[in-house]
């Protein structure tokens, strides 16, 4: 199954290469999240997915699309930005927006006042826009490119620019719609991609150079590290673990035993057998995860 | 569809802006200032301590004709300022600060933005334009002398035409610009070069759109519509139509 394909995408802007030479198929029902330094293209990529911009060559094909469909109806778009027209109640937006996605006037006032009320914004319904916080004006964003119930739910930096609270409801808004549709959002904060989304897209100077499932990634880029704290005699534990055939090295940094492994398994196992049969004063033992910062300085320094 | 939606939205904001409470007042003002100002001459002359004693001052006679135009001067300067003013932004703000983005990834047409904006534009224009003429009539009929309705009417139509182009050149630079200081400057710019390239080649472009106030003095004075004024009205609207085209083609061309 897929719901999306990119073949060769490339946009260049006067003489700079901002896309090269994209190739990505996006399979329905996944949260993807893109990410990349600034300047990296993100923004350049979703924008020219929505439409917005037309592609210097390549295509962006949708799968069982109608042939004189508009793609832009399979797709709901918030902008890194947002700007609305703040003359307009929160309601009077969701309802034009939801015409002008071909709803009925009815049919929107009805879809309108569920959004309002899901995103948790009801009560200000009847309030100007220009009167909403950013954290409000981020979730009506959102409400607007949902109205048409689409395939693909396109979010250019959807977190970034909130505060904590205000993040944390966008945060729990999306895991509540990833089960209905798919989202493709951008961010460059690594702890919301690592939280909510299932894929990964690593960009770098208008390249994807790695993309897959998290679990998968983990696995790649995992540091195979270890980390021991015990009450005393570092160095004869240090020279112990030494000698096992899965070390590959160790040091004491302060009051820690550092171990990195060639294979993070076996170590750990070997380890945990030496310490119990001779019983190490152990106060500490932790195997580190491959963090997706670990990962994105790696692969974005190579 | 999506037209009369848009539409519906440009004319909630007008309303919510006030530009429909201002823009018509001020028409009505500009229209009358010429008939009431004329008229009343001798007794502000009197009020402000009069002229000294031995001047003899004639004042012109007004034909009622001539009042009327001299509205329509006002519009022509000042009520073309005016249309500029209130439409520089229209399209041109809107792309710039960004709100544009969301109409553009709804599937809609990008002539429907164009015609919606353009419609909702005329609809001031012409509301304003015809309450200011009504009113310069008025008075005109009660103070100078009788103008039948029908050429009051036909003034507005006429007239109507020039602001018409006016509000479609500002749309086209609106399509294709992004800093409304500069449509509003290139708007009044074409004004310009287009009377004054009127005015040089006058004998060679008789039906130029600026001869539009000429042609609508002389069917004042004869009382009757001349060949000359409909040809001209004629290739006003054919000028409009091949703007609002070419607007149309390069705000979808500029979006990409």
């Amino acid at each position: 199954m897929t719901l999306l394909t990119i073949t060769n995408l490339t946009k260049k802007f006067s003489n700079k290469l901002a896309v090269n030479n994209v190739n990505y198929t996006l399979t329905p029902q996944k949260c993807v999240a893109l990410i990349g330094p600034n300047g990296a293209g993100k923004t350049t990529i979703l924008r020219m997915l929505t439409g917005l911009l037309k592609p210097s060559s390549g295509v962006i094909q949708f799968a069982n699309k109608p042939k004189n469909d508009d793609a832009r109806s399979f797709i709901g778009y918030l902008p890194q930005y947002p700007v609305f027209y703040n003359w307009m109640t929160g309601m009077e937006f969701l309802t034009f927006s939801g015409q002008l996605e071909g709803l009925t006037k009815q049919e929107s006032v009805k879809r309108a006042t569920f959004l309002m009320e899901k995103i948790g914004i009801a009560n200000t319904k009847n309030k100007r826009i220009g009167n909403y916080s950013g954290g409000m004006k981020q979730r009506l964003g959102i409400a607007q490119a949902i109205i048409h119930r689409p395939k693909l739910l396109v979010l250019d930096e959807p977190v970034s620019s909130l505060d904590p609270i205000g993040r944390r409801e966008v945060l729990s808004l999306m895991e509540e719609l990833k089960q209905q549709m798919t989202i493709l959002f951008s961010t460059h904060i690594l702890g919301d991609a690592d939280e909510i989304s299932d894929e990964l897209l690593l960009l770098k100077e208008g390249e994807i150079i790695e993309s897959g499932e998290m679990h998968v990634l983990r696995q790649k880029y995992q540091t195979a590290k270890i980390s021991i704290q015990c009450h005393e005699n570092l160095p004869i534990y240090r020279d112990k673990i030494s000698t096992l055939s899965s070390v590959r090295n160790v040091y004491i940094e302060r009051d820690t035993i550092q171990i990195t492994a060639h294979n993070i398994q076996n170590a750990r196992q070997e380890i945990l057998q030496i310490a119990s049969k001779e019983q190490w004063p152990l106060t500490n033992f932790t195997l580190h995860r491959a963090s997706l910062e670990d990962m994105f300085m790696k692969v974005v320094n190579e | 569809m999506h037209t009369k939606v848009l539409l519906q939205k440009e004319m909630l904001e007008n309303w919510r802006n006030k530009k429909w409470i201002w823009v018509p007042l001020v028409f009505l003002l500009l229209a009358i200032m010429d008939p009431i100002s004329n008229y009343y001459l001798p007794q502000i002359l009197e009020s402000i301590g009069g002229l000294p004693d031995g001047t003899v001052l004639e004042l012109p006679e007004y034909a009622p004709q001539d009042i009327l135009l001299m509205s329509l001067g006002q519009f022509s300067s000042l009520g073309v300022l005016l249309i500029v003013l209130i439409s520089m932004g229209t399209i041109a703000g809107e792309q710039k600060n960004g709100v544009m983005d969301l109409l553009l990834i709804k599937p809609i047409s990008y002539r429907s933005i164009i015609l919606a904006k353009w419609f909702s534009l005329l609809l001031l224009v012409w509301t304003s334009l015809f309450l200011g003429i009504t009113a310069s009539w008025y008075y005109t009929n009660s103070l100078y002398g009788e103008i039948e309705f029908l050429s009051m009417l036909l003034v507005t139509f006429y007239y109507g035409l020039w602001l018409t182009l006016v509000v479609t050149i500002s749309i086209f630079y609106n399509a294709i610009i992004q800093t409304p200081g500069l449509v509003a400057f290139l708007t009044i710019l074409t004004t310009i070069i287009l009377s004054i390239v009127t005015n040089v080649f006058g004998t060679h472009i008789k039906w130029s759109p600026v001869n539009l106030s000429t042609y609508i003095h002389e069917m004042l004075v004869l009382g009757s519509v001349t060949s000359q004024l409909i040809a001209t009205a004629f290739t006003t609207i054919v000028l409009i139509i091949i703007i609002l085209s070419v607007a149309i083609y390069c705000f979808k061309k500029k979006q990409h």
